[in-house]
């Protein structure tokens, strides 16, 4: 959840990159920084930095953090050529490296192999279990392929690890409200609203979904 | 020449369950009585609780750090960069700068000092403030240390002293706060908010209004 002065100053850089005015190279680091999810964006940018060598080479060793950050916007947006060629290079530049194994998987999965996707995150999984990202990404793939009960026993796995992860929490409430599975779904905002009292948004959803149940019970 | 720690699983999962459970015991109005001691029951069950640390197992850290080739090998390696340095510089010192005083301490010492602070210095006549050499490096080793890390950035050598004290903190840590976090959690009253708001919101926005 970013906060509002961070949100104003992220929108802020935006409306200046659209309208001409330089700053893109921050908007981009802002938005690597809050994990947020504007991938357009972010591509649009990010494209017109690679493109042109002055820029890139003012960059430094942060244009590989460029490059990846570019490959999973265009991933996001389905340009997949795009971030081919960006895993391309990357690939070149750091030959061994697990960040780009990760890369690589995600773009199998963007194009919808899934099977190969699968053991490509099985594989890297094995090599290092406490990557989260790569186990979020398999929960992820899994809910894309509409297999949400092999999503949720992903899920489940990785919370028993990891347990204080409240976005994980959060899609697994989600998941369970749209399989009607209420209960579960309260025992989860319940976790939301421990870890977090003062946010009004658990304590509502949790009111919906033990309201549902109780519904549910009644007929 | 360290070693790249590999997390443990244990390890990880021991810390978050002390996350979940702290804030079990911040949060725990804010749920309804029967969700709350379902988990207090889950944390701290007799059989299979999260917490639970039967008493023969809290010792163990102390043999598994030793027994554990990897984390020996570690200690190992970061005492040995830490104290041959030391040792070197230490040896140097007293060669070099024995046999006279140093430096005077500002303020009046018993004569319990005389040894620990006069080493070199084999007349029982001079005042304990006046200190050998081997003091002063003492206190500009310890002393200094902010100023080094203010001017050669953070994690140099000089901060090896830094380590020396937090060596004690390594595998003690998950076992001890497992226990303490199952005490505090039996100690909580549990007293469901949700019937009192009403009440509270009034008061509240009586106190705005008035």
């Amino acid at each position: 959840m970013v906060s509002k002065t961070e949100e104003e100053q992220v929108n802020r850089l935006e409306n200046q990159v659209e309208n001409g005015g330089g700053g893109a190279w921050e908007y981009l680091c802002l938005v690597r920084k809050l994990k947020l999810r504007r991938s357009d964006k972010v591509l649009k940018y990010g494209v017109a930095i690679l493109k042109d060598p002055k820029k890139r080479s003012a960059l430094g060793p942060e244009e590989w953090t460029l490059y990846e950050q570019v490959a999973i916007a265009a991933m996001d947006c389905q340009r997949l050529d795009l971030a081919k060629d960006c895993i391309k290079d990357l690939r070149a530049k750091f030959p061994q490296s697990r960040r780009v194994d990760r890369l690589e998987a995600m773009w199998l999965e963007a194009k919808g192999s899934w099977a190969d996707a699968e053991k490509a995150y099985s594989s890297l999984l094995e090599e290092n279990q406490f990557d989260q990202a790569i186990h979020k990404r398999r929960v992820a793939m899994a809910k894309a392929r509409g297999n949400l009960s092999e999503a949720i026993e992903w899920l489940n796995k990785y919370l028993e690890i990891f347990m204080a992860d409240h976005d994980a929490w959060r899609e697994l409430a989600e998941i369970y409200v749209s399989l009607q599975m209420y209960k579960q779904a309260a025992f989860c905002y319940e976790e939301l609203i421990l870890s977090q009292p003062t946010s009004p948004l658990y304590q509502l959803a949790y009111a919906d979904v033990s309201s549902y149940w109780r519904l549910f019970l009644f007929f | 020449m360290r070693s790249d720690q590999i997390p443990d699983l244990k390890i990880i999962k021991e810390g978050q369950v002390i996350i979940r459970a702290r804030n079990l015991r911040a949060a725990a109005n804010f749920i309804p009585a029967k969700s709350f001691r379902a988990r207090r029951h889950y944390y701290s069950n007799e059989e299979n609780g999260l917490l639970y640390v039967p008493k023969g197992q809290a010792q163990n850290p102390q043999a598994q750090m030793f027994s554990d080739p990897n984390m020996a090998m570690d200690m190992m390696k970061k005492n040995l960069s830490m104290i041959i340095p030391q040792t070197l510089t230490f040896a140097w010192v007293n060669f070099f700068f024995s046999g006279f005083v140093a430096a005077k301490i500002p303020f009046p010492l018993t004569q319990r000092f005389r040894a620990m602070l006069q080493n070199g210095i084999d007349l029982s006549t001079v005042d304990v403030s006046y200190v050998s050499s081997r003091s002063w490096y003492f206190l500009n080793l310890f002393g200094l240390r902010g100023l080094f890390s203010l001017i050669l950035g953070e994690d140099n050598a000089t901060d090896d002293t830094q380590r020396m004290m937090q060596m004690g903190g390594f595998g003690f840590d998950p076992t001890r706060s497992l226990g303490a976090e199952k005490d505090n959690l039996d100690i909580v009253q549990h007293d469901w908010a949700l019937p009192k708001f009403e009440q509270r919101a009034e008061a509240v926005l009586k106190k705005l209004v008035s």
